[in-house]
């Protein structure tokens, strides 16, 4: 019964996922078209917002190559893997005040650790394609997101204090609105931090094209890839979701299917938020990208645990 | 091994200016907020990308590729740009505002149907060619030797090479016609009972009266001199202008059924109020009589001499009584320079030209100029007449005072003077500064005001005067400019005189000439251009025969010569292919073959290849295509299952959207070539 469950709540986040990728992929060629002057897509539906249909079916019958010398079975499957944490993740998101689908006491931990899997398997893939730009980018992307895993884990151990409880829907339950205020420099770390964990400009270093090809998934072609890409949105949903929920109170201030809808608000915004940063900021340097991880984000969540703690003892 | 710190290199363009710590922080921080809010602003910002058609969407086998030539040399004619000339500016707005405008014609003052020109010669129907540039410059043969070609000015083939030779060519097509002009000179009939009487038989009064007679009014034109022509008669030297030449092109339109009137001048032997009893509209046209001459000290000494007396002198009488002496020119302009051309020519011993602009910002054409300079004119520029120097009443020198600048800031006309004074020995001082006009006699007995400064007072747009049915065109209007600007305003008083005439009113539903601008062009690099491909050299008297005596200068294009130049116009705008090879040269990819015959009267694009297997899909050949024939189609995702479909040739380029892939089996076949007639040797 309960692995029937799994089943359908996994078949339901690769639906979100996915149809949010394809939006989200629509809506990011918009935002970026705007920020370059340009129109973006405009020929397929209105506003080109039947783009994505039409590209669907080319990736998915598009050739499946797959190198002649890369290791097979770990590079036909470690898309699989870089894609499946993500989807997992979606679970403990706190939809609406009350109800999430799965409600666990160890919600925020799961989300902070789960998608961490996915540093193996890109690593897995990025061996696999016996290719040295491949690997160099797996390497990078190992390096950069079990850095930035701890200022956001930082950031979110702010919310956390304030709740009193690692239960998603416990947070937002005992969420008020002057936490806004006051974990802001929390969220900010959660949201550079997210960026970074899901190799997305500025911090897309791993996939470094004028470098390094494509990175990790250089030699990836068709469906393979766009598990790739739909692992980036997916964490992205993910990530925005996780954020509206924590840091801006969830569905708050409605409740039921209207708050469902506020989250996604939120999450859409603080998405549009992140491809915003992405076109207008370029790629950092490996060292910028490590000194700015440890000497500035790191620090900072610091203080603001300090600041929460303080807070606390002050209530 | 560690990597020691001054081994790391730190990238050119890659500094640490920000402060060190919280300060730094901060500048950090709010340098990224500044650039988040640049990039949130242009995004608010209308995109500066065009917009794509929405093209329809068709199914597989009829997919075409990613690029569609509307139509094509050998197949399809190019439009004459040939309207009557009251909606004729209409016209040319609409193809202006489809940019359907050649550059060519939307330069020209009068709008001189360029293009069809060209493609007339080329095709060597060459009366038709003719009788095309007269409906808007009457008189081609003699604007091909004298205008100033704004249309080669902005020919597009000046970004490529050099520019067509379309002044050349108008010239050819009068020498052309002439040898049929008795067949094809037929008087136009007279279809109205109204009555036109048109004051100077100037560039822009002919032109009036063409208009007028091609509407079917009498038109009777009154000159005060013994032949007609006005200021082209009486001011433009020989050497550029053959008297023969205009006065042919006049009688032409005498035999089209003009009254033409000559040694009657408005004013004296004939009052204007009777013109206006006897007809229903009146036409001045009279240009300018006068010539400007400055009053400083000795200015009406013995030998000082104003350029228009000058230069009827020395076309009247071929002689102008400087021989053996010295002459010194004021002014910089293009009379000055025909002065200076006719003084040696006339037999003066030195002859120099004194402007008050610097020799970069002469207002004389830069061609003038170096032709002037090749044959010995000597030019001072940058100095202001101060004194004309004067013993017992004869000019014995000239006195002049350096000019700093000419123009202020805002670009009038303020000049400053420095301290620097010089002298100059002559016996002569021509002022060529500019003429105005001589109205007393003319307006005597009417309504007609004139302005506190002298002039006639006419509305600039409609060319109306004072009094009802009397208008004015031409240089009278606009003061000292070109002819074919005079032209111009032949045209909108003839569509004046129309409406009066038709009782309608003057503006309504009226459209001003749209007056387009265009880019300026260096010179191009013609290094690497083949020399058939380049304009043809017209062929020129040299410089120490000429200087001589009044035969002309420029010696004319020969009839291949001219069709080889009309095949180098790349018709700009028509949407229809002429074969160029620019889209081939342009293809990064070489994705792009073309290849073209020049038969006379066969003229064909043999292949145009698009290899889509090449293609990068990045439009930079119809970005640069001149015709405008090669656009985007909108579909780009095109394959195929065989690679020999991905070429598309001329029939497959040329398919619209319908039918299928060009294979011969929905009946349609590629179009072929025309067959050049057989020519009578």
């Amino acid at each position: 019964m309960t692995l029937l469950w799994g089943f359908l709540w996994g078949v339901a986040a690769v639906a979100t996922i996915a149809g949010g990728a394809i939006l989200g992929v629509w809506w990011e060629r918009k935002v970026s078209a705007r920020i370059q002057m340009r129109y973006g897509p405009q020929q397929i539906g209105p506003f080109g917002s039947l783009q994505m249909i039409a590209d669907v079916p080319k990736l998915l019958f598009k050739e499946d190559i797959v190198p002649a010398l890369a290791d097979k079975a770990i590079f036909k499957y470690a898309p699989l893997f870089v894609f499946g944490p993500v989807a997992v993740s979606m679970v403990v998101i706190p939809f609406t005040a009350g109800w999430a689908p799965l409600n666990t006491s160890v919600g925020v931990l799961f989300f902070l650790a789960v998608p961490s899997i996915e540093v193996i398997a890109i690593l897995l893939s990025a061996w696999a394609s016996h290719n040295t730009l491949s690997t160099l980018g797996g390497l990078r992307a190992t390096a950069q997101m079990i850095s930035y895993e701890v200022p956001r884990s930082l950031a979110v151990l702010a919310i956390v204090l304030l709740a009193g409880s690692l239960r998603p829907l416990d947070v937002v339950a005992a969420w008020r609105w002057w936490w806004m205020p006051l974990t802001f420099v929390a969220f900010v770390i959660y949201f550079v931090a997210s960026i970074a964990e899901m190799n997305r400009g500025p911090f897309d270093i791993p996939e470094a094209e004028s470098e390094l090809v494509a990175g990790y998934f250089a030699d990836y072609s068709g469906m393979r890839w766009a598990s790739f890409m739909m692992a980036e949105y997916g964490a992205m949903i993910a990530a925005s979701l996780f954020g509206a929920a924590l840091f801006f109170g969830g569905g708050w201030p409605f409740g039921g299917a209207l708050g469902v809808i506020t989250l996604i608000v939120k999450a859409i915004l603080i998405m549009t938020a992140i491809m915003w940063v992405k076109w207008t900021f370029p790629r950092l340097r490996q060292d910028q990208l490590m000194s700015f991880c440890w000497k500035a984000l790191t620090p900072l969540a610091l203080v603001q645990l300090v600041v929460v703690g303080v807070v606390l003892v002050w209530l | 091994m560690a990597v020691k710190r001054e081994d790391i290199i730190t990238p050119a363009t890659v500094s640490d200016e920000y402060a060190p710590g919280a300060k730094g922080f901060l500048q950090k921080v709010s340098s990224l907020v500044t650039g988040l809010g640049i990039t949130a602003r242009i995004s608010t910002e209308k995109p500066v990308t065009i917009r794509y058609p929405a093209e329809k969407w068709t199914v597989s086998p009829r997919w075409r590729g990613a690029l569609h030539l509307r139509g094509v040399l050998g197949r399809d004619e190019i439009p004459l740009i040939r309207h009557a000339s009251d909606i004729y500016n209409g016209v040319i707005e609409d193809l202006y505002k489809g940019e359907r405008l050649p550059p060519c014609v939307g330069n020209c003052p009068a709008n001189v149907d360029a293009r069809g020109q060209g493609f007339l010669v080329a095709e060597d129907r060459i009366p038709e060619a003719y009788e095309l540039v007269r409906d808007r410059n009457i008189l081609p043969g003699v604007l091909g030797r004298i205008c100033h070609h704004p249309c080669e000015t902005a020919c597009r083939r000046n970004f490529y090479d050099e520019p067509v030779a379309i002044r050349p060519l108008h010239r050819f097509a009068y020498e052309e016609f002439q040898k049929v002009a008795a067949e094809r000179l037929k008087p136009l009939p007279i279809t109205q009972k109204q009555s036109v009487a048109i004051v100077g038989s100037g560039p822009s009064g002919l032109s009036a009266a063409y208009d007028l007679m091609k509407a079917g009014y009498r038109v009777v034109m009154y000159e005060r001199e013994e032949r007609p022509g006005g200021a082209l008669n009486t001011g433009v030297p020989a050497y550029r202008l053959p008297r023969d030449v205009l006065y042919s092109e006049i009688d032409g339109l005498v035999a089209l059924g003009l009254e033409l009137h000559c040694g009657i001048e408005v004013g004296k032997t004939k009052p204007l109020s009777a013109l206006q009893r006897e007809h229903d509209a009146v036409l001045l046209a009279v240009g300018l009589q006068e010539s400007r001459i400055l009053p400083i000290p000795g200015h009406d000494a013995e030998g000082v001499i104003g350029a228009l007396e000058f230069l009827w002198a020395a076309n009247h009488k071929g002689e102008t009584g400087v021989r053996g002496k010295r002459v010194f020119v004021i002014g910089g302009g293009n009379v000055a320079v025909d002065v200076a051309r006719c003084a040696l020519r006339t037999g003066a011993t030195e002859v120099r030209l004194a402007s008050l602009e610097s020799s970069e910002e002469l207002p004389a054409h830069p061609w003038e100029i170096e032709e002037a300079l090749d044959e010995g004119v000597i030019a001072t520029c940058s100095v202001g007449p101060e004194e004309v120097l004067t013993e017992g009443g004869n000019v014995v020198g000239m006195r002049v005072r350096e000019c700093l600048s000419v123009f202020d800031e805002t670009g009038r006309f303020a000049p400053k003077f420095g301290e620097g004074l010089s002298d100059f020995a002559c016996d002569v001082v021509v002022f060529s500064i500019g003429q105005a006009a001589k109205l007393d006699s003319l307006i005597a007995g009417t309504e007609l005001l004139v302005s506190g400064r002298g002039q006639l007072v006419v509305d600039g747009t409609h060319f109306t005067t004072s009094a009802a049915g009397v208008f004015a065109c031409g240089e009278v209007v606009t003061g000292p400019g070109s002819a074919i600007g005079s032209i111009a305003t032949g045209h909108e008083a003839a569509t004046s005189i129309l409406r009066f005439l038709r009782g309608e009113s003057l503006t309504e539903d009226r459209t001003p000439r749209p007056v387009p601008v265009y880019a300026k062009y260096a010179v191009a690099d013609v290094s690497g251009v083949e020399r058939s491909r380049r304009r043809s050299i017209m062929p020129m008297a040299r410089a120490e025969d000429r200087a001589k005596d009044f035969r002309p200068v420029e010696l004319g294009l020969t009839h291949q010569e001219a069709m080889i130049e009309a095949a180098r116009c790349l018709r700009c705008q028509s949407e229809i292919c002429v074969g160029c090879t620019f889209c081939a040269r342009t293809c990064p990819d070489y994705a792009i073959q073309v290849e073209r015959v020049d038969e006379p009267g066969g003229r064909c694009l043999t292949r145009y290849d698009l290899d889509l297997s090449k293609c990068a899909f990045c439009g930079l050949c119809a970005e640069q295509c001149p015709t405008n024939a090669l656009t985007h189609t909108g579909q780009y995702e095109l394959s195929f299952f065989h690679r020999d479909l991905l070429i598309f040739d001329k029939g497959e380029m040329l398919r619209s959207g319908e039918g299928t892939r060009a294979t011969g089996r929905d009946g349609v076949m590629p179009p072929g070539c025309p067959v050049p007639p057989r020519r009578e040797q």
